[in-house]
């Protein structure tokens, strides 16, 4: 009774989790198709949605399993998956508040490997793990797609620059909505990939489902539908960094980025180096406007995204650990998880109420 | 003899991922301005009565857009095969 009353905690945070990654990466798809006016924004989420959902469907093939050679897999119980869980959802929310993009992976990573370290030692975290699929990927993403984008737009001034402005920025604007749909096909596919793979963990460890059992389909739909409301909900605050904080661009430039962007997540996945959506779409963002002038990128945000890139996996850890010590302090049964949800729904609540009464949220009408 | 240990990092998947980004972005995005280009200059040329150049940046827009259109489809092809 107990396991399963752990069982269906550790479902519903991980939809939850499914939830804030749509919220939280909407901009990577959106942003610059909303900055350049290439689609409106409520029109911009409910197409990012739609492909989210549908993009979910496209691979089935469970192979982003949670943290998978970073921490050891035979030691992962549901109560450390639900302290990953927590420190991944508290480290989404609190980079949306300052609105930074963020990985939600890396935060999910560093979440689960804060509660194994806790729970098992050190001996629970690989750390090759850390340095082959967190450290090098990080560096590798933002860096790649900078240089791509940057030498894309060159390309594309060099080939457009003599034609009247107004139909080369109705021609790139229609490209970025089949670029823009591209990327979110792919967050769809990767991204709900993620929270089938803890769920479906999580029924195997409970003896709901064999170890070489397929994904359930109420799990395939559940997380596609999470992560594409989430997508709809539209996280704002990170929209309106990565569409026009960073820099302010043209239909060529935000053309350039969206295409670079979902050439290198698409090159990755060809070729198993999995790389974050968010580290690869904002490099790609500096890079289209480094390329036209420098001093364009304004280099302060840039700055601070960077620093929220390289908080977000000890922060996510400390989260995840001090979540799993908490759950550990009620003993190993249900009890622990049930207070933890409680406090943060709290937590979100205050946070909430405190942003309402402070006003001007920033919506897809204000923002 | 000991065989090798597994690298940390795998660097011929970096450095095939590295090239195949710059060749899919940068293909990608110089042949959807090559297509904005042909697309722009047709009419230009139509108007002015040069059918046979007018052609020449139909079949440049015409090649460029479906260079785009493959590029698209291998994208999704990459999604579902993985």
């Amino acid at each position: 009774m107990d396991n399963d009353l752990i069982l269906i905690i550790v479902v519903v945070t991980a939809l939850a989790f499914d939830f804030t990654n749509g919220f939280h990466d909407t901009a990577n798809v959106v942003a610059t198709s909303i900055s350049t006016r290439a689609m409106g924004p409520r029109i911009a989420v409910t197409y990012a949605a739609i492909l989210n959902f549908v993009g979910a469907f496209l691979s089935l093939e469970v192979a982003a399993t949670i943290a998978k050679g970073i921490v050891d897999a035979d030691l992962v119980t549901p109560l450390i998956v639900f302290g990953g869980l927590i420190g991944a959802i508290s480290w989404n929310l609190i980079t949306w508040y300052f609105g930074l993009p963020s990985s939600s992976s890396h935060a999910l990573i560093g979440g689960v490997v804060g509660a194994t370290f806790v729970a098992q030692g050190p001996e629970g975290v690989l750390g090759e793990g850390l340095i082959g699929k967190v450290a090098v990927p990080a560096l590798v993403a933002p860096t790649l797609a900078f240089v791509v984008a940057g030498l894309a737009i060159l390309l594309i001034y060099r080939i457009v620059g003599r034609l009247r402005p107004g139909s080369v920025t109705r021609g790139f604007k229609a490209g970025q909505i089949v670029s823009g749909g591209l990327l979110a096909l792919a967050h769809g596919t990767n991204d709900a990939q993620k929270t089938m793979g803890v769920i479906t963990l999580a029924l195997i460890a409970n003896g709901n489902l064999s170890g070489d059992a397929e994904t359930p389909f109420w799990v395939v739909v559940s997380a596609a539908t999470a992560i594409a409301l989430g997508t709809y909900m539209g996280g704002w605050r990170i929209i309106k960094t990565m569409g026009s904080r960073i820099i302010k661009m043209d239909a060529a430039q935000g053309f350039a980025a969206q295409g670079s962007g979902a050439a290198v997540i698409l090159a990755s996945t060809h070729g198993g180096f999995p790389l974050s959506t968010t580290h690869t779409i904002s490099g790609a963002v500096m890079g289209a406007g480094a390329a036209k002038r420098l001093s364009a990128v304004r280099w302060g945000v840039a700055g601070n995204i960077v620093v929220a890139w390289v908080l977000t996996l000890p922060a996510a850890a400390l989260i995840g650990a001090g979540t799993y010590g908490i759950t550990r302090f009620f003993g190993t049964g249900a009890a622990g998880p049930l207070v933890v949800s409680l406090l943060i729904l709290l937590a979100a609540a205050a946070v909430f109420v405190r942003r309402v009464q402070r006003g001007s949220p920033i919506t897809a009408v204000g923002g | 003899m000991t065989p090798l240990a597994d690298p940390v990092v795998d660097w011929s998947a970096v450095l095939e991922v590295i090239w195949s980004s710059l060749l899919g972005g940068i293909g990608v995005t110089a042949a959807f301005s090559l297509g904005i280009l042909g697309a722009s200059r047709v009419f230009v040329h139509r108007r002015e009565g040069n059918v046979a150049v007018a052609g020449a940046y139909g079949l440049l827009m015409a090649l460029a857009f479906v260079a785009v259109g493959a590029a698209v489809v291998f994208g999704i092809v990459v999604m579902t095969s993985k």
